[in-house]
């Protein structure tokens, strides 16, 4: 995912080995395996794919940012309704309160 | 009589009784004993309202000089029965496949943004990811088996070391207690009731008490003045994307690490609502009703 994220351009699963390959860690991936990778992020909404003469090639199908920005926006909503899908640790509180509690921890 | 004592039974403790509880702050001395009434509340309400729906529904076959308007009012007793379980049914399937879609799809995007951290991670649990951004946020995303824990990189900066251990803690007692199961269980049930017969005291009650109960899991590995610090700093440091009145569970929380006093008498108080609500409908009214509808179906 990292690979096709640093590319300008949408890659073929060779271009994504190649680059897999290319980065010191000495991995040598087969090229079913870049396939396969490649189909499970298109069924999970992560890539898309085009037609490319007789391959397909793969672009990321939003931005590193906006999947940061997506996962913190999540995260941050206060609304209550899409958060039972996580468990915070804290929300966030009005500063009033935020003022509130920065006393009693100083009184601990 | 049964159908409407059974009935009356379901909405008292569906409405004024849940709403007047949760304007109490005595169950939060004893967060295990306050979720168990919740849950034994919620049970009883809908044993009445299925109850009362039953019994309607025999006192409709079964009644040999059936007035107009007690048929009128049996009928409409039974259609809120109906109504509540049929809405309970579609809102556990609805409620656990949109959290279950929102979950895999936060899941994938966390892995494939943020690096397994094997040096933050000091044991076996559900796997660490932590993601490059400057909010300081730290949540779970529980599972049976796919759990993860979320810091960013922002809050690892905000907290301590201390501190840190007891988020990290905290969000694994939660994963390991499944505690985003007893909450789905309260959504069901808000979700199951009509507006008009609803209060969300329960769920809002349980997410607080789920929360001390995480805090307990934390208190005893980061101690407290650490697990306060993590609060204080992650509470008080973001904008928030809402305005959340004070009496939030952080201002909660702090008020019990400061004053720890387990509260025996609010166990006692919590374990004997539990037993009086499930015990006394059931020995008074279900019983000898079920005997009656024995009686009558034996023709």
């Amino acid at each position: 995912m990292n690979v096709l994220w640093d590319a300008d351009e949408p890659l073929s699963v060779r271009e994504v080995q190649d680059a897999l390959d290319a980065d010191g860690s000495g991995r040598d991936l087969a090229y079913t395996t870049v396939m396969t990778v490649l189909d499970r992020l298109g069924a999970k909404h992560m890539v898309d794919r085009e037609r490319d003469g007789r391959a397909f090639r793969y672009t990321p199908s939003q931005t590193r940012e906006s999947a940061a920005a997506e996962l913190i926006d999540a995260a941050l909503d206060a609304s209550g309704d899409r958060t039972s899908a996580l468990v915070h640790f804290a929300r966030s509180v009005d500063p009033a309160e935020a003022a509130a509690l920065r006393r009693a921890l100083d009184e601990m | 009589m049964t159908p409407f004592l059974l009935g009356l039974i379901g909405i008292a403790l569906s409405l004024p009784v849940p709403a007047l509880l949760g304007r109490a702050d005595w169950p939060y001395r004893s967060p295990a004993a306050g979720i168990v009434m919740w849950q034994s509340l919620a049970l009883a309400a809908i044993l009445a309202t299925s109850g009362a729906g039953l019994s309607t529904a025999l006192w409709l076959v079964s009644e040999d000089d059936p007035q107009p308007w007690r048929v009128a009012l049996h009928v409409l007793l039974l259609l809120v029965g109906v109504l509540i379980w049929a809405r309970f049914w579609w809102a556990v399937w609805t409620v656990w496949r949109r959290t279950g879609a929102r979950r895999r799809r936060q899941r994938h995007l966390v892995d494939l943004l943020a690096e397994p951290e094997g040096d933050v991670s000091d044991r076996v649990g559900p796997a660490l990811r932590v993601l490059q951004h400057e909010s300081p946020v730290a949540y779970c995303l529980p599972d049976r088996t796919k759990s993860r824990v979320v810091v960013t990189s922002g809050a690892i900066e905000h907290l301590s070391a201390d501190e840190l251990r007891a988020v990290l803690e905290h969000e694994r007692a939660h994963v390991s207690a499944r505690h985003d199961l007893v909450l789905e269980g309260f959504e069901f049930l808000r979700a199951a009731y009509p507006r008009v017969l609803r209060t969300d005291a329960p769920l809002e009650q349980s997410r607080v008490m789920v929360e001390l109960l995480a805090d307990d899991a934390a208190r005893r590995v980061a101690g407290d003045r650490a697990l306060a610090g993590a609060i204080v700093a992650l509470a008080g440091s973001q904008t928030p994307a809402g305005t959340l009145g004070v009496g939030s569970a952080a201002t909660i929380r702090m008020a019990r690490l400061r004053d720890p006093r387990s509260g025996w008498w609010a166990a006692g108080l919590a374990w004997a609502i539990s037993v009086v609500v499930l015990v006394v409908p059931t020995v008074f009214l279900a019983g000898p009703w079920i005997f009656h509808a024995i009686d009558v179906l034996r023709g």
